[in-house]
């Protein structure tokens, strides 16, 4: 693992502001991702995950949303501070990203190769023929069998598993060094999902790239990730290796993630689940977020929000951590 | 492709039904065809006799099969009005109704969308209300009053356009836009609408992570998608067009086939009212159909 | 929803029903306040706005112009009425019935109604004066014949819509009569979506009838159509523009809110509505 990060967020706080209201919905938030890694971040609906991930390619929706404090480094620039043409030669030719549901994230009026063609010459002055041969090897390497088939069909002639494929060609056509993946499976049929995990992180390996993939679902982490960061609430609890955290988790609300896994093996009767439910931005608690639901809260707790604390292998965010 | 065809042929099932219906309409309650061509000393025996060598006393559809086989030889008959041969007027009024609606419908998508883009893209500005504001006032007011205010100022205050009459371009400019009013102020609202719903799709997202250009995607992506609805709409402006270029005409005097209609029926000249109005009738279903058409072939959903 | 938007729906409503209120109490006390439509006095015509006696004025024959104007406004709301009326009822009744029974009854009606919703309503309404002669009640029918038609498809699409819908499934299993699944559920869905494409109608038809009876076809003389009225006085733009401009701002007026009011009710059963009026255009 390289010691500079390829992506470096730090300190990225995202909010609304407008008409009246301004609150920020991802707060301070740290994250580092390394050339040939896959980072899973995870966390539930609403946690500020794929805001993070829109906000590394300018795509969230501004107004009413805004990057409110920190910056994104990416081959020594501020992604927050570049200009708009400067933005659009990363887009899908430096950092790509795959969305979460391929059936509507593609155009209707338009053949799958003419959208991989358009990605090509957009950043690139090619031929057609070269653009064509380009899109046509990005979906063999998505694992399309037919890519001629596939070039000349229409989005809507598309299965849920094949478009997602062609989302990841479009991705991978100008060969990106980072792919941020949102919820590239949560659409997807289970046994379809695995196939995709699967190619994502082959070609992550063959071609070096770094993956980020985001994710409320602790079995694809499991699976696939290298490492993972966990996320409340828009801020971050805990980091690690995957097999650290998964193995011995610190952070309570890490921990309540894994009980409410069922496991075949548990001999449990019951689902756990984290009593109580997860606050607004708009109405977050003084001190630590999740301390209305942690069992292990103590008087700090309420008082003072904890900072991230760096231990041998981890970082957790609590003042009194499990373990 | 089948669903195309089926659809044609049931139209043309149905374009042959109506145009019965009107046929039998104005022929039955089409009053005394004697009065017209005989003295008014003739004897009631002579009408009858005049209207037996006419084939007027033959049942309806003899006498429809019967005049729809004179169309396809050329025979429309003769204008009760001046006797004037219908078939030479056809081709005359036709070809400047034509000239009148082509233009119109230029105005209308070649005004009309390029504005509703502006607003889509500009949405909630000042300059969105005002053309959202324009068009709704737009389709408010009744053409023929339009057709009045513009004739006020352009042609008998200001003096820049003829107020009537045929003759040339100049001649043209008035009648087309009054023509074309409440088609641009719909295009206009539908593009607006219509662009503004696919910029929110997430194919747009898509594209623009893929490092497209904002130009290309509105142009390209976003417009092609909203262009569906409009065309659909397109053939439905023929038959629009149709309906209004009658009054337009009317008072612009402009020599097509809605004066000649409208004067047809306001003089009982059967003949003309006869044959323009199953020409109309004829138009109109040939522009919807087209229309239809159009629409499933642009649509890739749909041509599969 | 942002607060911005819905304030001006709620302008719309507010503002098309102020405009059409004030024209309705024009058309239903004016002829009363104004006097007769058809008084002549030969000496007193062309007289401009402000004239004593004659609040808007008078036309070539010394009619008194508010007088015909506010009559003429009886007419339109009359033929709005009629023809809305009768398009509601019928149309209603064959969108019930095309979509609820579907098979090839409703194929047939459906053809049928999607040819003649096709066509353009002036041209209609020359049809139709062309069949039976000139006057009122070809207008009306004409335009009774495309609301209805219009309606029908609404209705029936509705139908459609909700008959797919597991409450009605439900209902059928619960044992309910075929009259009270449509009363009870289908009933209240459609007549919103009905009641607002009549508004749509209304329009059309003020516009059809003016349309008509300024080329002559309409509402035969002495009987003051607005439309008629805007036509007669198209001779004497010069002299008094008032005599037409006078008709053709309230014909302007009459439409106009009638189209808000209808926006307005539409952006307000919004957003269930747009699929169903969508689905017809």
């Amino acid at each position: 693992m390289d010691n500079t990060p390829l992506l470096d967020i730090r300190n990225l706080s995202i909010g609304l502001r407008g008409d009246g209201v301004g609150y920020d919905i991802v707060r301070d938030v740290n994250i580092s991702l390394y050339r040939n890694e896959t980072l899973a971040v995870v966390g539930e609906s609403g946690c500020g995950k794929s805001l993070t991930a829109l906000a590394v390619l300018a795509l969230i929706a501004s107004p009413p949303l805004f990057v409110t404090g920190g910056s994104i480094m990416f081959d020594g620039r501020d992604l927050t501070d570049i200009s708009p043409r400067e933005m659009r030669a990363i887009r899908g030719a430096e950092i790509a990203m795959v969305f979460q549901d391929p059936m509507s994230a593609l155009d209707p009026m338009f053949t799958v190769g003419t959208q991989l063609t358009s990605a090509v010459k957009a950043h690139h002055k090619v031929k057609s023929a070269v653009a064509k041969k380009r899109a046509l090897e990005a979906l063999a390497d998505a694992g399309l069998e037919d890519p001629r088939r596939r070039f000349d069909e229409y989005p809507f002639q598309l299965s849920g598993g094949i478009s997602q494929r062609v989302m990841i060609a479009l991705a991978l056509v100008n060969d990106p060094k980072v792919l941020i993946a949102d919820e590239p499976t949560t659409a997807l049929d289970v046994t379809v999902q695995a196939q995709i995990l699967e190619r994502l992180k082959e070609l992550k390996d063959e071609r070096g790239m770094a993956l980020m993939l985001i994710t409320h679902n602790l079995g694809v982490v499991a699976s696939v990730a290298d490492r993972m960061v966990v996320m409340y609430t828009g801020e971050v609890v805990e980091s690690g290796a995957v097999d650290e955290v998964l193995a011995s988790p610190h952070h309570p609300y890490t921990n309540g993630l894994l009980g409410a896994v069922p496991r075949l093996n548990s001999g449990a009767n019951e689902l756990m689940s984290i009593p109580g439910r997860v606050p607004q931005p708009y109405e977050l608690p003084v001190g630590c977020t999740f301390a209305d639901r942690c069992d292990r809260r103590i008087e700090i707790c309420g008082v003072e929000r904890p900072g991230l604390e760096h231990g041998a292998r981890t970082e957790v965010r609590c003042h009194n951590p499990v373990g | 492709m089948k669903a195309v065809l089926k659809t044609t042929a049931l139209t043309l099932v149905l374009l042959l039904a109506s145009s019965f219906a009107v046929f039998a309409a104005i022929r039955l309650s089409g009053g005394d065809v004697t009065a017209a061509r005989l003295p008014g000393s003739a004897t009631a025996e002579d009408r009858d006799l005049f209207r037996h060598q006419l084939g007027l006393d033959r049942p309806i559809i003899d006498q429809y099969i019967t005049y729809l086989g004179n169309l396809f030889t050329g025979d429309l008959g003769n204008s009760l009005t001046n006797n004037a041969s219908i078939s030479d007027l056809a081709v005359e009024k036709i070809r400047n109704s034509a000239i009148l609606g082509g233009m119109s419908l230029v105005l209308v998508f070649g005004v009309g969308i390029p504005l509703g883009m502006v607003a889509a893209l500009k949405r909630n500005s000042w300059l969105d209300t005002g053309i959202t504001s324009f068009s709704v006032g737009g389709m408010a007011v009744p053409n023929f009053w339009l057709a009045l205010i513009l004739i006020h100022i352009f042609a008998t205050t200001l003096g820049w356009l003829p107020s009537a009459g045929q003759g040339g371009f100049k001649y043209l400019i008035l009648p087309a836009v009054v023509l074309a009013a409440e088609g641009i102020a719909l295009t206009v609202r539908m593009t607006r609408s219509s662009m503004i719903e696919n910029l929110n799709q997430d194919f747009v997202r898509t594209l623009r992570a893929a490092g497209l250009t904002e130009r290309r995607i509105y142009f390209k992506h976003v417009l092609r998608n909203s262009l569906l609805p409009i065309i659909s709409l397109a053939g439905l402006r023929i038959g629009q067009i149709v309906g209004y270029a009658l009054v337009v005409e009317t008072i612009f005097g402009w020599p097509g086939v809605g004066q000649v209609l409208v004067n047809g029926v306001l003089r009982r000249d059967y003949p003309v009212v006869q044959f323009f109005s199953l020409l109309l009738v004829f138009v109109v279903t040939m522009g919807n159909l087209a229309a239809s058409v159009g629409y499933t072939l642009a649509n890739p959903r749909l041509r599969k | 929803m942002s607060k911005f938007r819905r304030f001006r729906k709620n302008r719309q409503l507010v503002a098309g029903s102020t405009i059409g209120l004030v024209i309705v109490l024009l058309g239903v006390f004016g002829p009363m306040v104004f006097g007769g439509y058809a008084d002549q006095d030969l000496l007193l015509g062309h007289k401009p706005i402000g004239t004593e006696g004659a609040f808007f004025g008078t036309d070539a024959l010394g009619r008194d112009l508010a007088a015909r104007a506010t009559f003429g406004i009886r007419i339109s709301l009359l033929v709005a009425i009629a023809v809305t009326a009768m398009a509601v009822v019928i149309g209603t009744l064959i969108g019930l019935i095309a979509g609820y029974v579907r098979g090839s009854v409703d194929s047939l009606i459906s053809l049928i109604v999607d040819f003649v919703w096709g066509f353009p309503l002036i041209l209609v309404a020359v049809l139709m004066a062309a069949s039976i002669g000139s006057g009122l009640v070809p207008v009306i029918l004409a335009v009774a014949l495309v609301n209805t038609v219009a309606i029908a498809r609404v209705v029936r699409g509705e139908v459609l819509g909700i008959s797919e819908k597991e409450f009605v499934a439900a209902s059928k299993a619960g044992g309910y009569s075929t009259l009270r699944i449509l009363t009870r559920h289908i009933a209240p869905n459609v007549i919103p979506v009905a009641l607002v494409l009549s508004s749509y109608y209304i329009a059309v038809a003020i516009i059809a009838e003016a349309a008509l009876s300024f080329v002559g076809m309409g509402a035969q003389p002495p009987l003051p159509s607005l439309g008629q009225m805007v036509s007669e006085g198209r001779n004497y733009m010069r002299l008094n523009h008032w005599e037409s401009t006078i008709p053709g701002i309230i014909i302007f007026f009459m439409v106009l809110s009638v189209s808000l009011v209808g926006d307005g009710l539409r952006d307000l059963l919004d957003p269930r509505l747009r699929t169903a009026l969508d689905r017809t255009s």
